[in-house]
Protein backbone atom coordinates (compact mmCIF):
# COMPACT_ATOMS: atom_id res chain seq x y z
CA UNK A 1 0.00 0.00 0.00
CA UNK A 2 1.37 3.44 -0.93
CA UNK A 3 1.55 5.84 1.99
CA UNK A 4 0.94 9.53 2.41
CA UNK A 5 2.11 11.31 5.57
CA UNK A 6 0.32 14.46 6.72
CA UNK A 7 2.23 16.54 9.27
CA UNK A 8 0.79 19.62 10.98
CA UNK A 9 0.43 20.60 14.64
CA UNK A 10 -3.05 21.91 13.87
CA UNK A 11 -5.49 18.96 13.91
CA UNK A 12 -7.85 21.05 11.80
CA UNK A 13 -5.37 21.14 8.92
CA UNK A 14 -4.56 17.44 9.29
CA UNK A 15 -8.25 16.61 9.18
CA UNK A 16 -8.80 18.85 6.17
CA UNK A 17 -5.95 17.31 4.18
CA UNK A 18 -6.84 13.75 5.13
CA UNK A 19 -10.54 14.27 4.36
CA UNK A 20 -9.64 15.75 0.99
CA UNK A 21 -7.40 12.82 0.12
CA UNK A 22 -9.54 10.15 1.75
CA UNK A 23 -11.12 8.75 -1.40
CA UNK A 24 -8.04 8.95 -3.58
CA UNK A 25 -7.58 5.34 -4.53
CA UNK A 26 -4.54 3.42 -3.44
CA UNK A 27 -3.25 5.66 -0.66
CA UNK A 28 -2.92 4.88 3.01
CA UNK A 29 -3.03 8.11 5.02
CA UNK A 30 -0.89 8.69 8.13
CA UNK A 31 -0.77 11.73 10.40
CA UNK A 32 1.83 13.29 12.67
CA UNK A 33 1.56 16.39 14.90
CA UNK A 34 5.20 17.56 14.94
CA UNK A 35 8.63 16.98 13.38
CA UNK A 36 9.70 14.26 15.80
CA UNK A 37 6.57 12.21 15.16
CA UNK A 38 6.96 12.84 11.43
CA UNK A 39 10.50 11.47 11.25
CA UNK A 40 9.48 8.41 13.30
CA UNK A 41 6.41 7.73 11.21
CA UNK A 42 8.33 8.21 7.94
CA UNK A 43 10.87 5.57 8.92
CA UNK A 44 8.04 3.14 9.61
CA UNK A 45 5.69 3.64 6.67
CA UNK A 46 8.11 4.89 3.95
CA UNK A 47 5.68 7.45 2.52
CA UNK A 48 5.67 8.32 -1.17
CA UNK A 49 4.33 11.76 -0.38
CA UNK A 50 4.72 13.95 2.71
CA UNK A 51 2.80 17.13 3.51
CA UNK A 52 4.90 19.04 6.00
CA UNK A 53 3.93 22.14 7.99
CA UNK A 54 6.84 24.40 8.94
CA UNK A 55 6.05 25.96 12.33
CA UNK A 56 5.59 23.09 14.77
CA UNK A 57 6.58 22.42 18.41
CA UNK A 58 9.42 20.00 19.32
CA UNK A 59 10.88 19.97 15.79
CA UNK A 60 9.95 22.22 12.88
CA UNK A 61 9.16 21.04 9.37
CA UNK A 62 12.47 22.10 7.89
CA UNK A 63 14.50 19.98 10.31
CA UNK A 64 12.05 17.08 9.83
CA UNK A 65 12.48 17.42 6.06
CA UNK A 66 16.26 17.21 6.39
CA UNK A 67 16.04 14.12 8.63
CA UNK A 68 13.55 12.34 6.36
CA UNK A 69 15.82 12.96 3.36
CA UNK A 70 18.74 11.51 5.36
CA UNK A 71 16.95 8.23 6.15
CA UNK A 72 18.35 5.10 4.52
CA UNK A 73 14.98 3.81 3.36
CA UNK A 74 12.18 4.53 0.85
CA UNK A 75 11.18 7.69 2.73
CA UNK A 76 14.33 9.46 1.47
CA UNK A 77 12.85 9.43 -2.05
CA UNK A 78 9.44 10.79 -0.97
CA UNK A 79 7.93 13.81 -2.66
CA UNK A 80 7.96 16.39 0.14
CA UNK A 81 5.40 19.19 -0.03
CA UNK A 82 5.87 22.02 2.47
CA UNK A 83 2.77 23.75 3.80
CA UNK A 84 3.86 27.36 4.11
CA UNK A 85 2.29 30.57 5.30
CA UNK A 86 1.96 33.34 2.73
CA UNK A 87 4.91 35.74 2.68
CA UNK A 88 7.43 33.47 4.40
CA UNK A 89 10.06 33.55 1.63
CA UNK A 90 13.14 32.81 3.74
CA UNK A 91 11.41 29.65 5.04
CA UNK A 92 10.96 28.51 1.46
CA UNK A 93 14.66 28.95 0.69
CA UNK A 94 15.64 27.05 3.82
CA UNK A 95 13.14 24.27 3.10
CA UNK A 96 14.45 23.90 -0.43
CA UNK A 97 18.00 23.42 0.78
CA UNK A 98 16.65 20.90 3.32
CA UNK A 99 15.30 18.86 0.38
CA UNK A 100 11.67 20.03 -0.07
CA UNK A 101 10.22 19.48 -3.56
CA UNK A 102 7.06 21.53 -3.64
CA UNK A 103 5.23 24.23 -1.73
CA UNK A 104 1.56 24.69 -0.93
CA UNK A 105 0.74 28.10 0.47
CA UNK A 106 -1.90 28.27 3.20
CA UNK A 107 -4.74 28.75 2.72
CA UNK A 108 -4.19 26.03 0.13
CA UNK A 109 -6.57 25.03 -2.64
CA UNK A 110 -8.08 21.55 -2.22
CA UNK A 111 -8.07 21.22 -6.01
CA UNK A 112 -4.32 21.86 -6.07
CA UNK A 113 -3.96 19.25 -3.38
CA UNK A 114 -5.89 16.67 -5.38
CA UNK A 115 -4.09 17.55 -8.62
CA UNK A 116 -0.77 17.12 -6.88
CA UNK A 117 -1.67 13.62 -5.70
CA UNK A 118 -3.17 12.79 -9.08
CA UNK A 119 0.02 13.77 -10.91
CA UNK A 120 1.97 11.53 -8.61
CA UNK A 121 0.12 8.68 -10.34
CA UNK B 1 3.00 43.42 49.87
CA UNK B 2 0.45 40.65 49.62
CA UNK B 3 -1.95 43.13 48.14
CA UNK B 4 0.61 44.38 45.59
CA UNK B 5 1.61 40.89 44.49
CA UNK B 6 -2.01 39.88 44.20
CA UNK B 7 -2.65 42.90 42.02
CA UNK B 8 0.51 42.23 39.95
CA UNK B 9 -0.54 38.62 39.28
CA UNK B 10 -3.89 39.82 38.08
CA UNK B 11 -2.26 42.18 35.59
CA UNK B 12 0.00 39.36 34.36
CA UNK B 13 -2.96 37.05 34.04
CA UNK B 14 -4.76 39.60 31.93
CA UNK B 15 -1.82 40.04 29.59
CA UNK B 16 -1.33 36.26 29.31
CA UNK B 17 -5.01 35.81 28.59
CA UNK B 18 -4.91 38.61 26.05
CA UNK B 19 -1.97 36.94 24.31
CA UNK B 20 -3.74 33.59 24.27
CA UNK B 21 -6.87 35.24 22.96
CA UNK B 22 -4.84 36.85 20.19
CA UNK B 23 -3.32 33.46 19.28
CA UNK B 24 -6.74 31.81 19.27
CA UNK B 25 -8.13 34.61 17.13
CA UNK B 26 -5.24 34.32 14.66
CA UNK B 27 -5.71 30.60 14.44
CA UNK B 28 -9.47 31.01 13.97
CA UNK B 29 -8.88 33.56 11.22
CA UNK B 30 -6.48 31.15 9.48
CA UNK B 31 -9.02 28.36 9.68
CA UNK B 32 -11.67 30.66 8.32
CA UNK B 33 -9.48 31.63 5.34
CA UNK B 34 -8.72 27.97 4.71
CA UNK B 35 -12.40 27.05 4.74
CA UNK B 36 -13.19 29.96 2.44
CA UNK B 37 -10.62 28.54 0.04
CA UNK B 38 -12.38 25.18 0.14
CA UNK B 39 -15.72 26.85 -0.49
CA UNK B 40 -14.27 28.79 -3.43
CA UNK B 41 -12.90 25.59 -4.98
CA UNK B 42 -16.22 23.88 -4.43
CA UNK B 43 -18.09 26.66 -6.21
CA UNK B 44 -15.62 26.56 -9.08
CA UNK B 45 -15.85 22.78 -9.36
CA UNK B 46 -19.63 22.92 -9.31
CA UNK B 47 -19.67 25.55 -12.06
CA UNK B 48 -17.36 23.51 -14.26
CA UNK B 49 -19.35 20.37 -13.54
CA UNK B 50 -22.54 22.11 -14.62
CA UNK B 51 -20.95 23.36 -17.83
CA UNK B 52 -19.75 19.86 -18.60
CA UNK B 53 -23.19 18.45 -17.94
CA UNK B 54 -24.71 20.92 -20.41
CA UNK B 55 -22.04 20.07 -22.94
CA UNK B 56 -22.71 16.38 -22.46
CA UNK B 57 -26.46 16.94 -22.89
CA UNK B 58 -25.84 18.88 -26.11
CA UNK B 59 -23.78 16.05 -27.52
CA UNK B 60 -26.38 13.46 -26.44
CA UNK B 61 -28.98 15.55 -28.21
CA UNK B 62 -26.82 15.78 -31.34
CA UNK B 63 -26.31 12.01 -31.31
CA UNK B 64 -30.02 11.39 -30.95
CA UNK B 65 -30.78 13.83 -33.78
CA UNK B 66 -28.21 12.17 -36.02
CA UNK B 67 -29.90 8.81 -35.41
CA UNK B 68 -33.33 10.36 -36.10
CA UNK B 69 -32.09 11.95 -39.30
CA UNK B 70 -30.76 8.60 -40.44
CA UNK B 71 -34.21 7.08 -39.90
CA UNK B 72 -36.12 9.93 -41.48
CA UNK B 73 -33.80 10.25 -44.46
CA UNK B 74 -35.44 7.07 -45.76
CA UNK B 75 -38.95 8.37 -45.47
CA UNK B 76 -39.51 11.66 -47.26
CA UNK B 77 -43.16 11.80 -46.26
CA UNK B 78 -42.74 11.89 -42.52
CA UNK B 79 -40.07 14.61 -42.64
CA UNK B 80 -39.93 16.24 -39.26
CA UNK B 81 -42.52 13.82 -37.88
CA UNK B 82 -40.35 12.78 -34.93
CA UNK B 83 -39.69 16.36 -33.88
CA UNK B 84 -43.34 17.33 -34.10
CA UNK B 85 -44.41 14.23 -32.16
CA UNK B 86 -41.81 14.99 -29.52
CA UNK B 87 -43.10 18.57 -29.21
CA UNK B 88 -46.76 17.42 -29.01
CA UNK B 89 -45.82 14.70 -26.52
CA UNK B 90 -43.95 17.07 -24.22
CA UNK B 91 -46.91 19.50 -24.39
CA UNK B 92 -49.33 16.75 -23.30
CA UNK B 93 -46.89 15.73 -20.56
CA UNK B 94 -46.91 19.30 -19.24
CA UNK B 95 -50.71 19.41 -19.05
CA UNK B 96 -50.75 15.96 -17.41
CA UNK B 97 -48.03 17.17 -15.04
CA UNK B 98 -46.33 13.84 -15.79
CA UNK B 99 -43.18 13.05 -13.78
CA UNK B 100 -41.10 13.12 -16.96
CA UNK B 101 -42.16 16.63 -18.00
CA UNK B 102 -38.60 17.94 -17.76
CA UNK B 103 -36.90 14.64 -18.48
CA UNK B 104 -34.76 14.80 -21.61
CA UNK B 105 -34.65 10.99 -21.71
CA UNK B 106 -38.31 10.72 -22.60
CA UNK B 107 -38.00 13.38 -25.27
CA UNK B 108 -35.16 11.32 -26.75
CA UNK B 109 -37.52 8.34 -26.75
CA UNK B 110 -40.15 10.35 -28.62
CA UNK B 111 -37.58 11.41 -31.18
CA UNK B 112 -36.18 7.90 -31.64
CA UNK B 113 -39.43 5.94 -31.59
CA UNK B 114 -39.09 4.61 -35.15
CA UNK B 115 -35.36 3.88 -35.14
CA UNK B 116 -36.20 0.17 -35.55
CA UNK B 117 -37.55 0.91 -39.02
CA UNK B 118 -33.98 0.76 -40.31
CA UNK B 119 -34.56 -3.00 -40.28
CA UNK B 120 -37.76 -2.82 -42.37
CA UNK B 121 -37.09 -3.33 -46.11
CA UNK B 122 -37.96 -0.41 -48.43
CA UNK B 123 -40.41 -2.63 -50.34
CA UNK B 124 -42.52 -2.94 -47.19
CA UNK B 125 -41.96 0.52 -45.76
CA UNK B 126 -43.11 2.19 -48.99
CA UNK B 127 -45.65 -0.33 -50.20
CA UNK B 128 -48.78 1.60 -51.23
CA UNK B 129 -51.03 -1.49 -51.09
CA UNK B 130 -52.08 -3.19 -47.86
CA UNK B 131 -49.37 -5.41 -46.37
CA UNK B 132 -49.57 -9.21 -46.46
CA UNK B 133 -49.67 -10.91 -43.05
CA UNK B 134 -45.95 -11.78 -43.36
CA UNK B 135 -45.04 -8.23 -44.28
CA UNK B 136 -47.15 -6.89 -41.42
CA UNK B 137 -45.31 -9.16 -39.02
CA UNK B 138 -41.97 -7.80 -40.23
CA UNK B 139 -43.24 -4.22 -39.97
CA UNK B 140 -44.51 -4.79 -36.45
CA UNK B 141 -41.10 -5.92 -35.27
CA UNK B 142 -39.75 -2.36 -35.50
CA UNK B 143 -40.43 -1.37 -31.84
CA UNK B 144 -38.48 -4.40 -30.59
CA UNK B 145 -35.70 -3.89 -33.14
CA UNK B 146 -35.46 -0.24 -32.04
CA UNK B 147 -35.33 -1.25 -28.40
CA UNK B 148 -32.57 -3.72 -29.18
CA UNK B 149 -30.58 -1.12 -31.11
CA UNK B 150 -30.69 1.27 -28.14
CA UNK B 151 -30.45 -1.30 -25.38
CA UNK B 152 -26.82 -0.66 -24.48
CA UNK B 153 -27.15 3.13 -24.32
CA UNK B 154 -27.49 3.89 -20.62
CA UNK B 155 -28.34 7.56 -20.93
CA UNK B 156 -31.54 6.75 -22.83
CA UNK B 157 -33.09 5.08 -19.75
CA UNK B 158 -36.90 5.44 -20.00
CA UNK B 159 -36.60 6.39 -23.65
CA UNK B 160 -36.02 2.76 -24.54
CA UNK B 161 -39.42 1.85 -23.08
CA UNK B 162 -41.08 4.50 -25.25
CA UNK B 163 -39.39 2.98 -28.29
CA UNK B 164 -40.51 -0.53 -27.38
CA UNK B 165 -44.08 0.31 -26.41
CA UNK B 166 -45.07 3.13 -28.72
CA UNK B 167 -47.52 0.88 -30.60
CA UNK B 168 -49.25 -0.60 -27.57
CA UNK B 169 -52.96 0.19 -27.15
CA UNK B 170 -54.86 0.98 -23.97
CA UNK B 171 -57.21 -1.98 -24.67
CA UNK B 172 -54.28 -4.40 -25.06
CA UNK B 173 -54.73 -4.89 -28.82
CA UNK B 174 -51.41 -3.24 -29.70
CA UNK B 175 -47.93 -4.64 -30.22
CA UNK B 176 -45.24 -5.92 -29.57
CA UNK B 177 -46.16 -7.07 -26.04
CA UNK B 178 -49.93 -6.57 -26.02
CA UNK B 179 -49.71 -4.54 -22.81
CA UNK B 180 -52.94 -2.93 -21.59
CA UNK B 181 -53.88 0.02 -19.36
CA UNK B 182 -51.45 1.16 -16.71
CA UNK B 183 -48.92 -1.55 -17.53
CA UNK B 184 -48.00 0.50 -20.61
CA UNK B 185 -45.40 3.10 -19.53
CA UNK B 186 -47.06 6.52 -19.21
CA UNK B 187 -44.60 8.09 -21.64
CA UNK B 188 -45.60 5.53 -24.28
CA UNK B 189 -49.32 6.23 -23.66
CA UNK B 190 -48.65 9.93 -24.15
CA UNK B 191 -46.63 9.20 -27.25
CA UNK B 192 -49.46 7.19 -28.83
CA UNK B 193 -51.76 10.23 -28.82
CA UNK B 194 -49.06 12.60 -30.12
CA UNK B 195 -48.14 10.14 -32.89
CA UNK B 196 -51.68 9.74 -34.18
CA UNK B 197 -52.26 13.50 -34.00
CA UNK B 198 -49.27 14.09 -36.26
CA UNK B 199 -50.17 11.25 -38.61
CA UNK B 200 -53.69 12.68 -39.04
CA UNK B 201 -52.67 16.31 -39.53
CA UNK B 202 -49.86 15.86 -42.06
CA UNK B 203 -49.95 14.81 -45.70
CA UNK B 204 -49.49 11.09 -46.28
CA UNK B 205 -49.20 9.28 -49.62
CA UNK B 206 -52.59 7.67 -49.16
CA UNK B 207 -54.64 10.66 -47.96
CA UNK B 208 -54.73 14.41 -47.48
CA UNK B 209 -54.30 15.88 -44.00
CA UNK B 210 -57.36 16.19 -41.76
CA UNK B 211 -58.14 19.53 -40.22
CA UNK B 212 -56.96 19.76 -36.63
CA UNK B 213 -60.46 19.83 -35.15
CA UNK B 214 -61.33 16.62 -36.97
CA UNK B 215 -58.15 14.97 -35.70
CA UNK B 216 -59.02 15.98 -32.15
CA UNK B 217 -62.49 14.50 -32.52
CA UNK B 218 -61.05 11.24 -33.89
CA UNK B 219 -58.63 10.97 -30.98
CA UNK B 220 -61.44 11.71 -28.51
CA UNK B 221 -63.44 8.86 -30.05
CA UNK B 222 -60.61 6.39 -29.43
CA UNK B 223 -60.29 7.37 -25.77
CA UNK B 224 -60.51 4.20 -23.67
CA UNK B 225 -59.94 1.88 -26.63
CA UNK B 226 -56.72 2.91 -28.36
CA UNK B 227 -55.75 5.63 -25.87
CA UNK B 228 -55.51 6.21 -22.12
CA UNK B 229 -58.59 8.35 -21.25
CA UNK B 230 -56.57 10.53 -18.88
CA UNK B 231 -54.00 11.28 -21.57
CA UNK B 232 -56.77 12.10 -24.05
CA UNK B 233 -58.43 14.41 -21.50
CA UNK B 234 -55.11 16.23 -21.01
CA UNK B 235 -54.64 16.43 -24.76
CA UNK B 236 -58.10 17.95 -25.26
CA UNK B 237 -57.23 20.65 -22.71
CA UNK B 238 -54.49 21.98 -25.00
CA UNK B 239 -55.89 24.91 -27.03
CA UNK B 240 -55.94 24.01 -30.77
CA UNK B 241 -54.01 27.22 -31.54
CA UNK B 242 -51.17 25.92 -29.37
CA UNK B 243 -51.00 22.67 -31.41
CA UNK B 244 -51.07 24.66 -34.64
CA UNK B 245 -48.30 26.82 -33.33
CA UNK B 246 -46.12 23.76 -32.57
CA UNK B 247 -46.75 22.34 -36.05
CA UNK B 248 -45.71 25.58 -37.73
CA UNK B 249 -42.76 26.17 -35.41
CA UNK B 250 -41.20 22.73 -35.91
CA UNK B 251 -41.90 22.99 -39.61
CA UNK B 252 -43.28 20.59 -42.19
CA UNK B 253 -41.57 18.02 -44.34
Amino acid sequence: MRSVLIVDDDPFIRKLVSTTLEDVAGFQLHEAANGVEAVECASEVHPELVFLDIDMPRMDGIEACRLIRAQDNGAAKATIVMLTAAGAQENETRARSAGADLFLTKPFSPLDLLRLVDELG
Amino acid sequence: MEDMSGKGTTTDDVSILQERLATVERSAAEKERQLERYAADLRETFKRERERRHELRRSYMATVRALCNAVEARDAYTGKHAERVAAYGMEIARVLDAPFTDDPEVEFGFLLHDVGKVAVPDSILWKPEPLTPEERLLMERHPVVGWEILREIDFLGEAKLVVRHHHERWDGAGYPDGLAGDTIPLAARVFAVADVLDALTTIRPYRPPSPLMEARAMIAESSGSQFDPEVVAAFLEIPPERLDHIRVEVGDA
